[in-house]
C-alpha cells in the first residue's frame, strides 16, 4: 500500500471544505421567464430542500396538470445529506490512513453518488413533466413539460434555464479534483 | 401668376384678421400667436385709420353690435321682458342702485357706456374682458370675471331697455 | 508539485465564485418616433374618444387617443360621492333594483350605438355583471340616462352587444340559474338551471330601452357575443362554456370537453315568433330607471312581466356550432362572413363561415342535439383554423383591411393574422397578460385601423410601484403599417375589460355645454334670487337656494331643529360652459353635490346634533370661491327659534327673544 503524496493529502481537506458549501449554498437552480414575469421566476434546489418561487410555479403548473412540488415528497432530501455526511467521514478516515487505495475507493464512492444523483434528478424531471393530470384545464396535444437537465429550453410561453448553483459548482470542482488527484496518485506510484 | 399671389395674400390676410377675432380660449389653431402678431402689425401699418378705429372700438366695444337703434319712448314690452331676464340671470350680481354687489350697480350705466358697448359686453363677454380697457378696469375693481350668461341678441336688447328705464330714460 | 497545489487552490476559488448564467432580459423595444405619434400638443385635441369599462369600479372612464389622457369618469352603476350621483334626490333612483339600491357593480363591456353597422355617436351601452343590468349613457351630456334590470339572469356577461342598427341590445347570462325564484337543489342543475339570452329593444329616436323577449337556453355559461353584419345581419352569436353543465369546481369540471358551442340565434325570427304569440308571458319583477333630462329627475318603475321564448316552440331560431375548448370572445369580421371563436384553452383559433353555416342549416345534416337544439357539424361550417397562433386566445378585433388581431392571455401577446388564408402575419408582446383589445370601430362594419389598444390584466413593473395594488396598464399600438408598433403605455382606472373608441368629430361638437335655465323643469328650481325661500312642513324643511359666483342665497338660515329632514335644492344660475358649483355642508354623512350651470340638484341633510353648520361651494369657481359659503343654525329639538333666512341685508338679525334663548 503506497502512501498518498502531499498533494493527495492536501486535496482531502480541500474537497471536504468544498462539500461543506452544500449546507451553505443551493446546488442547482432552474430559472423561468415569461412576459408576465419580468423579473423571472427561480427555483433553487438545496441538499435538503427546494426554495425560491415554488408556490408561484406550483400555481402555474396546476393549469397544465403538473403535480405540486413539495419538499416532503422527496426522499432525496433525507438520503443525500446522510450520504454526503458519510462521505465526509470517509474522507477523514482516508486522510488518517494516508494510503492511495482508500483514496481511489473514496473517489469511486463520489462518482457513484454523483451519477446516482444526476440520474435521479433526470427521472424526477421526466416524471413531473410527463405525468400530467388528464383533467387539467389546459391541454396542448403532444406537449410535455420536462425541464432541461442542464441548459436552455422553451416550454410553451416560458423560457427555462437549468444550471448548477454555487454548491453545485463546488461539487463539480470536488469531482474534478478527486479525479485528477486520483490519476496523479496513480501516475506517481 | 402674380395675380394668384396677391389673391393668396388677401385670403391669408383676411384669415389672419379673422383669427385675431377669437379669444385665447378658442385658440386651438397652431401658430395662432404669430397670426395675432401679424394681424396687430398690419393694424399698426394702417396708421391713423387704425388708431381712430381703435378708439371707436373702445367706445363701442368688440362684438356684433356696431349700431344699436334706440327707441323713443321706451318699448314697455321690451322693458318687461328685460326685467324677467335680469331677475333670472343678472340680479344675483348686479343691484339696480349704484351699489356694487359682485358686479357694479346698474344705476347710471347707460350714461357711462354706449348701448353698443353694453350689448357687446353682455353677449361677447370673454373677448371684451380680454381686450376692452373699460371692461378690464372694472375687472380690477370687482375681481370676478363676469360670466357669459348666454343671452340671445333679443334678450340683450331687452335688458338694455330695462337699464334705460332704470335710468329714467325716455 | 507546486503547480498542482496552485491548481487546486484556483479550482476551489473558481467554484465558490462561479457566476450563474443569466436569462436574457425581455425589455420592451420602443422604436424611435413613438413619442411624436402620441404627443398631443397643449391646446390640441385627441383624435379619438376612448370609452373604457371600469370593471370592479362600476364606472366608465373616457380617455383621449393617442395621448392616453384621462378626460372623465362617468358614474354608471356605482355611487359617486364627488358629484352626488346616487346620493342626490334626483339621481338616487338610478341605482334602484328589486333588491333596493345597489350602490356598486362590476362593469365589463361597452358598445357604442350604430346605424347601418357604423358608429353614430349617440349613446354608449354598458353592462353590469353582478346585479344584471344594462345602462345607456347619453353622449351629449356624458351622463347615465337609463338603467334596465334583467330578470331570469345572473352574471350579465355577454352584454351589451348590439345589432347593426341598434335595434336590440343583448344580455346573456354568465351563470345559469333556475327561472323565477324556485327553491331547488344545486345538484338538479341539468334539469332546472337555464341560461337566457335577453333582447332589449332600443327606441330609434329616444334610445329608450324595453325588454322585448328572453330566449331560454340549456344550463351553461354564455360568455360573450356579437351581432352579425351585412349578410349575417339577422343573427346573433354567443360563445358558451361549461356545456359540461358542471356546478362545482368549474376550473376542472368545466374544462373537460374538447368542444363547447357558439350559439347562433336568429333574432329576426325570434322577433317574429314573439309577435306571433309563440312566447310565454310570465311574471317577473325588474327595475327600470330613467333620467328625465327636462325634469332633471330619475324615476324608477317596477316592471311586472317578461316574454320567454323556448327554442322547442320556435323552430330554426337557435343552432349550436361546436367550438374548441371554452370559447371566450366571439367576434364577427366587418364583412359579416367570418365568425371567430377564441377557445381560451385551445391551441388554435377556429374561424367559421356564415355562408357555410347557412348551407348546413339548409341541408339539415346535424351532428345531434343539445337539449333539443340542433348541433351543426364542426367541419361543415368551418372556414379554417389559425394554427399555432399563441396561447390563451381571448378576443379578436379587425382593422378593415382583411386582418384580424387576437389577444393571447397566456403568451401575453397580440397576434395579427389574415382572414383570407389564416396565416399569422405579426406578433407583438404585451406587458402583461392582455385581456380585451380594441381597435376604434373594430367590431363594426367600418373599423378605423390606425390604432389598437391592449387592456392588460397584469402590470408588475410597468409604472412606479404603488404598494400591493397597481393600476392596470393599457398599451397603444400603431397598426397602420405591416408591423404593429408599441407607442404608449398608460395606466387606467378600475379594471378595463372592453373598450370602444370613435373619431372625436362624431361626438365633440354635439356637447351640451350648460343647461338653459329657462327650460329647467326641476320641480324645485329657483328662478333667480328673488324666488329664494325656505319652507317648513312638519319636520321637512325645503331650502330653495341659488348659486352664482361667488355667493349662495340664502347664506344664513335659522329655525332648523335636530332631527329635521332638510332638503337643499340648489340651482346654479350660471349660464356659461364649465362653471359648475359644488355644495357641501359640515358633517353630512350623505355626499356633496356638483351642480352644472342651469341645473338644480337636491341634497338631503338630517342634523343629528345642535350647532352652527357651515355650508360652502366645493368647486373652485372664482377668485372669491373661498367666500362662497354660509351658516345653518341647528337648534335643539323643540326650541322656538323662528325660521329666518337671507343673504346680505336680508340676512336674519338677532331679536331680543334669541338673546334671551342664548342666555
Amino acid at each position: 500500500m503506497k502512501k498518498l503524496t502531499k498533494t493527495g493529502r492536501i486535496s482531502i481537506p480541500v474537497v471536504l471544505l468544498l462539500l461543506g458549501a452544500l449546507w451553505l449554498f443551493p446546488m442547482w437552480r432552474i430559472d423561468l421567464r415569461a412576459p408576465q414575469y419580468p423579473g423571472g421566476l427561480t427555483m433553487q434546489i438545496w441538499i435538503n430542500d427546494v426554495k425560491g418561487d415554488v408556490p408561484i410555479i406550483n400555481g402555474l403548473n396546476h393549469y397544465i396538470g403538473m403535480k405540486t412540488i413539495k419538499k416532503e415528497d422527496f426522499k432525496e432530501f433525507v438520503v443525500l445529506p446522510v450520504a454526503m455526511g458519510v462521505f465526509a467521514v470517509l474522507g477523514i478516515v482516508v486522510l488518517l490512513m494516508g494510503k492511495k487505495l482508500p483514496y481511489y475507493i473514496w473517489t469511486g464512492v463520489f462518482v457513484v453518488i454523483a451519477a446516482y444523483s444526476f440520474i435521479d434528478f433526470y427521472k424526477w424531471e421526466y416524471d413531473y413533466g410527463h405525468n400530467l393530470d388528464p383533467g387539467a384545464p389546459i391541454q396542448v396535444p403532444g406537449m410535455a413539460y420536462q425541464p432541461p437537465l442542464i441548459g436552455y429550453k422553451q416550454l410553451l410561453n416560458f423560457e427555462v434555464l437549468s444550471q448548477p448553483d454555487v454548491a453545485g459548482w463546488c461539487y463539480i470542482v470536488s469531482g474534478i479534483i478527486l479525479a485528477s488527484v486520483a490519476i496523479y496518485e496513480w501516475k506517481k506510484r | 401668376m402674380k395675380h394668384s399671389h396677391s389673391l393668396a395674400a388677401i385670403i391669408i390676410g383676411s384669415l389672419l384678421i379673422y383669427s385675431c377675432g377669437s379669444g385665447p380660449k378658442t385658440d386651438s389653431a397652431s401658430g395662432n400667436a404669430q397670426a395675432t402678431q401679424a394681424a396687430d402689425s398690419s393694424m399698426v401699418a394702417g396708421g391713423k385709420d387704425a388708431s381712430s378705429q381703435a378708439s371707436a372700438d373702445e367706445k363701442k366695444g368688440t362684438g356684433k353690435f356696431t349700431d344699436v337703434k334706440l327707441t323713443h319712448p321706451l318699448d314697455q314690452a321690451m322693458v318687461t321682458s328685460g326685467k324677467a331676464v335680469y331677475d333670472l340671470k343678472c340680479g344675483a350680481c348686479h343691484k339696480l342702485t349704484g351699489e356694487k354687489l359682485v358686479g357694479p350697480g346698474w344705476k347710471g350705466v347707460t350714461d357711462r357706456r354706449s348701448p353698443e358697448w353694453i350689448m357687446n359686453f353682455v353677449t361677447n363677454t370673454d373677448e371684451m374682458l380680454d381686450k376692452n380697457a373699460a371692461a378690464q378696469s372694472m375687472l380690477e375693481v370687482c375681481m370676478v370675471r363676469m360670466p357669459n350668461q348666454h343671452l340671445s341678441d333679443d334678450d340683450a336688447r331687452h335688458v338694455l331697455e330695462f337699464m334705460r328705464s332704470n335710468d329714467n330714460k325716455n | 508539485m507546486k503547480n498542482i497545489r496552485l491548481l487546486l487552490a484556483a479550482a476551489a476559488a473558481v467554484a465558490v465564485s462561479m457566476p450563474s448564467c443569466k436569462m436574457k432580459s425581455t425589455a420592451a423595444a420602443v422604436e424611435g418616433g413613438a413619442a411624436s405619434k402620441v404627443y398631443v400638443a397643449p391646446g390640441k385635441y385627441d383624435e379619438f374618444y376612448n370609452f373604457v369599462s371600469g370593471g370592479f369600479n362600476g364606472q366608465v372612464s373616457v380617455y383621449g387617443l393617442p395621448s392616453g389622457r384621462l378626460l372623465k369618469i362617468i358614474p354608471v352603476f356605482s355611487v359617486f360621492p364627488e358629484n352626488g350621483y346616487g346620493y342626490s334626490e334626483e339621481t338616487k333612483a338610478m341605482l334602484n333594483t328589486t333588491q333596493g339600491q345597489v350602490p356598486w357593480d362590476d362593469q365589463h363591456h361597452l358598445e357604442l350605438s350604430q346605424t347601418n353597422g357604423e358608429q353614430d355617436g349617440r349613446w354608449l351601452f354598458a353592462n353590469a355583471n353582478n346585479t344584471p343590468r344594462v345602462a345607456r349613457i347619453d353622449l351629449k351630456t356624458f351622463k347615465t340616462a337609463e338603467i334596465l334590470q334583467l330578470p331570469n339572469s345572473a352574471g350579465n356577461h355577454s352584454s351589451p352587444f348590439i345589432t347593426e342598427n341598434t335595434e336590440y341590445v343583448v344580455a346573456g347570462t354568465r351563470f345559469s340559474v333556475p327561472l323565477g325564484a324556485e327553491d331547488v337543489p344545486i345538484s338538479s342543475f341539468k334539469k332546472n338551471f337555464k341560461s337566457t339570452a335577453s333582447f332589449i329593444k332600443v327606441d330609434s329616436s329616444t334610445g329608450h330601452m324595453s325588454l322585448a323577449f328572453q330566449i331560454v337556453l340549456p344550463g351553461m355559461n354564455l360568455d360573450l357575443s356579437h351581432a352579425g353584419k351585412g349578410p349575417s345581419h339577422d343573427w346573433f352569436f354567443f360563445s358558451s362554456y361549461n356545456t359540461e353543465q358542471a356546478y362545482t369546481l368549474l376550473e376542472v369540471n368545466a374544462s373537460q370537453k374538447d368542444k363547447d358551442y357558439i350559439v347562433a340565434v336568429n333574432w329576426k325570427k325570434a322577433e317574429e315568433y314573439a309577435k306571433a304569440g309563440k312566447g310565454k308571458k310570465v311574471p317577473a319583477e325588474y327595475a327600470h330607471n330613467t333620467f328625465d333630462e327636462q325634469k332633471q329627475l330619475a324615476t324608477s318603475v317596477m316592471e311586472k312581466e317578461t316574454l320567454l321564448l323556448d327554442p322547442k316552440d320556435c323552430p330554426d331560431m337557435v343552432y349550436m356550432i361546436p367550438c374548441p375548448k371554452s370559447p371566450h370572445g366571439c367576434d364577427i369580421d366587418p364583412t359579416g362572413e367570418y365568425i371567430v371563436g377564441s377557445g381560451k384553452l385551445a391551441a388554435l383559433i377556429p374561424v367559421f363561415s356564415f355562408s357555410k353555416i347557412m348551407d348546413a342549416m339548409q341541408k339539415k345534416d346535424f351532428e345531434g342535439d343539445f337539449q333539443g337544439i340542433p348541433i351543426l357539424k364542426y367541419q361543415d361550417v368551418l372556414h379554417g383554423e389559425v394554427q399555432k397562433p399563441g396561447l390563451g386566445p381571448l378576443h379578436t378585433e379587425f382593422d378593415g383591411r382583411g386582418n384580424a388581431y387576437t389577444s393571447m392571455f397566456l403568451s401575453s401577446e397580440v397576434v395579427k393574422w389574415s382572414l383570407k388564408d389564416l396565416k399569422v402575419l405579426d406578433r407583438v408582446p404585451t406587458y402583461y397578460s392582455v385581456g380585451h383589445l380594441m381597435i376604434p370601430g373594430g367590431d363594426t362594419k367600418k373599423p378605423n385601423g390606425k390604432y389598437l389598444v391592449a387592456y392588460n390584466k397584469i402590470t408588475k413593473d410597468r409604472y412606479l410601484p404603488t404598494g400591493p395594488e397597481l393600476a392596470q396598464s393599457a398599451q397603444l399600438y400603431d397598426i397602420s403599417g405591416d408591423k404593429m408598433q408599441l407607442i404608449l403605455d398608460y395606466p387606467t382606472v378600475g379594471e378595463p375589460h372592453y373598450g370602444q373608441a370613435c373619431p372625436a368629430e362624431l361626438i365633440r361638437d354635439k356637447q351640451v355645454k350648460f343647461y338653459d335655465i329657462t327650460k329647467n323643469g326641476n320641480q324645485y328650481v329657483t328662478m333667480g334670487e328673488k324666488n329664494v325661500k325656505v319652507v317648513r312642513n312638519g319636520n321637512r324643511v325645503d331650502v330653495y337656494m341659488t348659486a352664482i359666483r361667488s355667493h349662495l342665497v340664502p347664506d344664513n338660515i335659522e329655525g332648523v331643529y335636530v332631527g329635521d329632514n332638510v332638503y337643499f335644492h340648489v340651482t346654479n344660475l350660471e349660464q356659461d360652459w364649465d362653471i359648475p358649483h359644488g355644495f357641501a355642508i359640515k358633517n353630512n354623512p350623505n355626499a356633496e353635490l356638483l351642480i352644472m350651470p342651469g341645473e338644480t340638484v337636491t341634497l338631503k341633510y338630517t342634523p343629528l346634533k345642535q350647532g352652527i353648520q357651515p355650508f360652502y361651494c366645493t368647486d373652485f369657481c372664482s377668485a372669491l370661491h373661498q367666500e362662497m359659503s354660509g351658516y345653518l343654525r341647528v337648534s335643539p329639538k323643540g326650541s322656538n327659534v323662528p325660521l329666518r333666512y337671507g343673504t346680505g341685508e336680508t340676512a336674519p338679525a338677532p331679536t331680543a327673544a334669541d338673546t334671551v334663548a342664548a342666555k
